[in-house]
């Protein structure tokens, strides 16, 4: 009997053991057969999807921390054509809230391709419709209704400007494709978009952390003073009106490290409406003309000859010559501006009354080595390097050149045929107001990435002249227009510079009623902490720097101390001394 | 002595249902055992997987407040931009200050501060903590580490 029970439950043992072994060949069969495989792959699909994350563009501020590029959200508005019920209805509410046509979107709605999940109604549409359609999405909903059903809202960043045309030219703007145009914009677009990156995304909450953060565009601060920029484009609109000029442009720098604290130039975009871009410029190198257009700049390229002439031991300022009122050089003739002689001059009133004669007769002493080489070494021909989109180079004609005539020497040493950019000059001028050593002209104060702090350091490009050639110019220029009672002159504050008034070249000859009106200046002169450039395009009140261009200055002046905290000359001193 | 040999082996022989049931123990010890290990992975599992949901949508919800963060702060500087501020000070009857009009005061020592956003900058660093490795191994996981660590 036992023995049965024993036959009978191994028969079972076995019976089931093979059984067990069946259901284990199966699965192992199943798992890797080929539709296996097929399932697995389609499993997989589900299992996540590949997703693009775009970081958000990188802000920029001015240097004391206000916004003048953020992002704001807006919408993509879509709809999943297999969840649609009523595409008719649709049409007609989208129509309405979005200012399409109920034909446009009833055709978008039922004539896309076959095989289409899903179609972009429209992008770009602001926070309050999109508001407005989930409210009514809502009511429906209540309702019952289906008719918008299918509808959907991607959200995603634009860029805003906050202070609309404020600092336009500096900023650039970015376009609805995501890429900057001119100015800091366009010079950073890599640093301030970030890195888009296509990951998976795994549905499986266990693999939550696989997925990567993705750091968000650079920050930059700027050295720009919001209030400051205000100011000077209020003043320089106010003097394009005033004197009758057709553009204009100013720049506030500070000369002891280059930081550019203002750059106003005409016309400015409203960077909201970047689409008007075609509407305001004729081309890219007038979107700043601070950096973008070179021009003969005149008279204030005067204090270049002189402080190369101070320099080199070829005058000082008490060196005197007779002005006849003309000069030959090359052989051609060269005259003063009035085409008058002024008799006895030294060096101060060589620059005072802005003596063509003067200055073409030191760079005749100088020679044209001498002469074109501290040219160089003050940069003119060169573009500075600021980092901003677009610099011009400027030009200037350099012996060997196939256009360069000997005659050049005398007239590139008073400003004509010499082409720079505000900034350029001012960069040069540099120099002269701090202590014989030129910076390198920027905008970017700081980057901010990932919760670190990376601040720009102040370059110098050289030091084409010695400390006490920069302080003795320094001091003449303030003499002079001390002397001649300019419209520059700042109540408070002394100040040094020179005015230019540089008559515009054509095909035909330089244009005898059209000028460039310039001024070049920088206070206080004894510890120069802001340098300004004004340049007026083609006045028409009155074709000279010292009527137009040097009360520009004044008026920026007097908005520059204040804003920058710096207090008249007889207050610094008396605080110095203790 | 044989028989001394048997009755030595029968005495110490246990009886067949004594076992029996030490193969039933040892069987049902194994299996309480894999349970007790299954439960506490399932609940491993479970509190991983719900972590893990929780992620997702702190992520999801991460990306909402820098949304609504980034609109604030232009709202913000528009309502306080340049354009915005000088029409406020003109309703308020302010004019713009003229240089004679300061008076400026030497206060020894003094550094201006920093703009805002350059302080907020500095103290960022203190959100990227990284997560300990508690919260994010599963049980097989953390024995794997124990092992090839040795223990450590």
């Amino acid at each position: 009997m036992r023995q049965q029970y024993a036959v009978r439950s191994l028969i079972l043992v076995v019976g089931l053991a093979l059984v067990g072994l069946a259901v284990i060949a199966q699965m192992i069969r199943i798992q890797n057969s080929e539709q296996a495989k097929i399932f697995l792959s389609q499993g997989d699909k589900y299992s996540g999807e590949f997703r693009m994350f775009y970081p958000e563009r990188g802000e920029i501020y001015d240097r004391s921390g206000h916004l003048l590029a953020g992002n704001r959200t807006v919408y993509e508005v879509g709809v999943s054509l297999s969840e649609m019920r009523k595409p008719e209805a649709l049409a007609s509410i989208l129509s309405v809230y979005l200012g399409l046509t109920y034909e446009e979107v009833h055709k978008q709605l039922t004539g896309s391709p076959e095989g289409w999940e899903y179609i972009v109604v429209q992008d770009y549409v602001g926070e309050e419709t999109v508001a407005a359609l989930q409210e009514l999405m809502q009511q429906q909903w209540d309702a019952d209704d289906d008719s918008l059903d299918g509808l959907g809202f991607k959200p995603h960043f634009q860029r805003s400007y906050p202070e609309n045309a404020l600092a336009s030219n500096v900023l650039g703007f970015v376009t609805r494709d995501g890429r900057g145009y001119f100015g800091i914009e366009e010079k950073y677009n890599d640093l301030l978009a970030g890195n888009p990156v296509q990951v998976w995304v795994p549905s499986d909450p266990n693999k939550a952390m696989e997925i990567p953060r993705v750091s968000n565009g650079t920050t930059l601060v700027l050295t720009l003073n919001r209030d400051l920029q205000a100011q000077v484009e209020s003043i320089l609109d106010q003097a394009l009106f005033e004197y009758g000029a057709e553009n204009g442009a100013i720049i506030v720098m500070d000369p002891r490290n280059g930081d550019i604290l203002a750059m106003a130039t005409t016309p400015r975009l409203d960077l909201n409406n970047y689409t008007d871009y075609f509407s305001l410029y004729d081309n890219g190198s007038q979107y700043n003309r601070a950096i973008g257009m070179a021009y003969e700049a005149g008279s204030v390229v005067k204090i270049l000859t002189m402080a190369a002439a101070l320099d080199t031991g070829t005058v000082t300022p008490e060196t005197t010559y007779i002005d006849t009122g003309s000069i030959e050089v090359g052989g051609i003739t060269i005259w003063n501006w009035d085409r008058q002689p002024w008799g006895q001059q030294d060096m101060i009133g060589c620059l005072q009354h802005s003596l063509n004669v003067c200055l073409a007769t030191l760079a005749s002493k100088m020679g044209t080595q001498t002469f074109y080489g501290y040219m160089e070494r003050f940069g003119l021909g060169h573009p500075t390097g600021i980092d901003l989109a677009g610099e011009a180079m400027g030009r200037l004609k350099v012996p060997g050149d196939t256009d360069w005539y000997p005659v050049d020497l005398g007239t590139n040493a008073f400003g004509q045929g010499v082409t720079v950019t505000p900034l350029q000059l001012m960069m040069a001028a540099s120099a002269i107001a701090n202590d014989g050593k030129m910076v390198t002209p920027h905008i970017l104060y700081a980057m901010l990435r990932d919760g670190h702090q990376y601040n720009v350091p102040s370059q110098y490009a050289g030091a084409p002249i010695k400390a006490e050639t920069a302080h003795t110019l320094s001091g003449m220029l303030a003499v002079s227009l001390e002397g001649e009672s300019s419209k520059a002159l700042v109540p408070g504050y002394r100040v040094a510079g020179k005015t230019g008034t540089a008559q515009i070249p054509t095909q035909l000859g330089y244009d005898q009623s059209q000028t460039n009106a310039s001024f070049i200046g920088w206070g206080p002169a004894d510890d120069p902490q802001f340098m300004v450039y004004v340049w007026l395009q083609k006045p028409s009140a009155s074709i000279w720097g010292s009527q137009t261009a040097a009360p520009v200055f004044s008026q920026v002046a007097e908005q520059a101390v204040i804003l920058l905290n710096i207090p008249p000359d007889l207050v610094r001193q008396q605080y110095g001394s203790r | 002595m044989q028989a001394q040999a048997t009755q030595l082996i029968h005495a110490y022989k246990q009886a067949p249902w004594r076992i029996q049931r030490q193969y039933v123990g040892t069987f049902l010890l194994v299996v309480i055992g894999i349970s007790m290990i299954a439960a506490l992975y399932l609940q491993v599992t479970a509190r991983a997987a719900a972590t893990g949901r929780e992620i997702q949508e702190l992520r999801a919800e991460i990306i909402t407040i820098q949304r609504l963060n980034a609109d604030l702060e232009t709202q913000l500087a528009k309502l306080t931009s340049s354009a915005e501020m000088q029409r406020r000070a003109v309703e308020m009857d302010y004019r713009p200050v003229k240089p004679g009009e300061l008076d400026y005061v030497a206060v020894p020592g003094f550094v201006a501060p920093e703009p805002a956003i350059l302080l907020a900058a500095k103290d960022a660093g203190f959100i990227s903590l990284p997560l300990p490795s508690e919260y994010t191994q599963s049980l097989i996981e953390w024995l794997d580490d124990r092992i090839k660590s040795g223990g450590y």
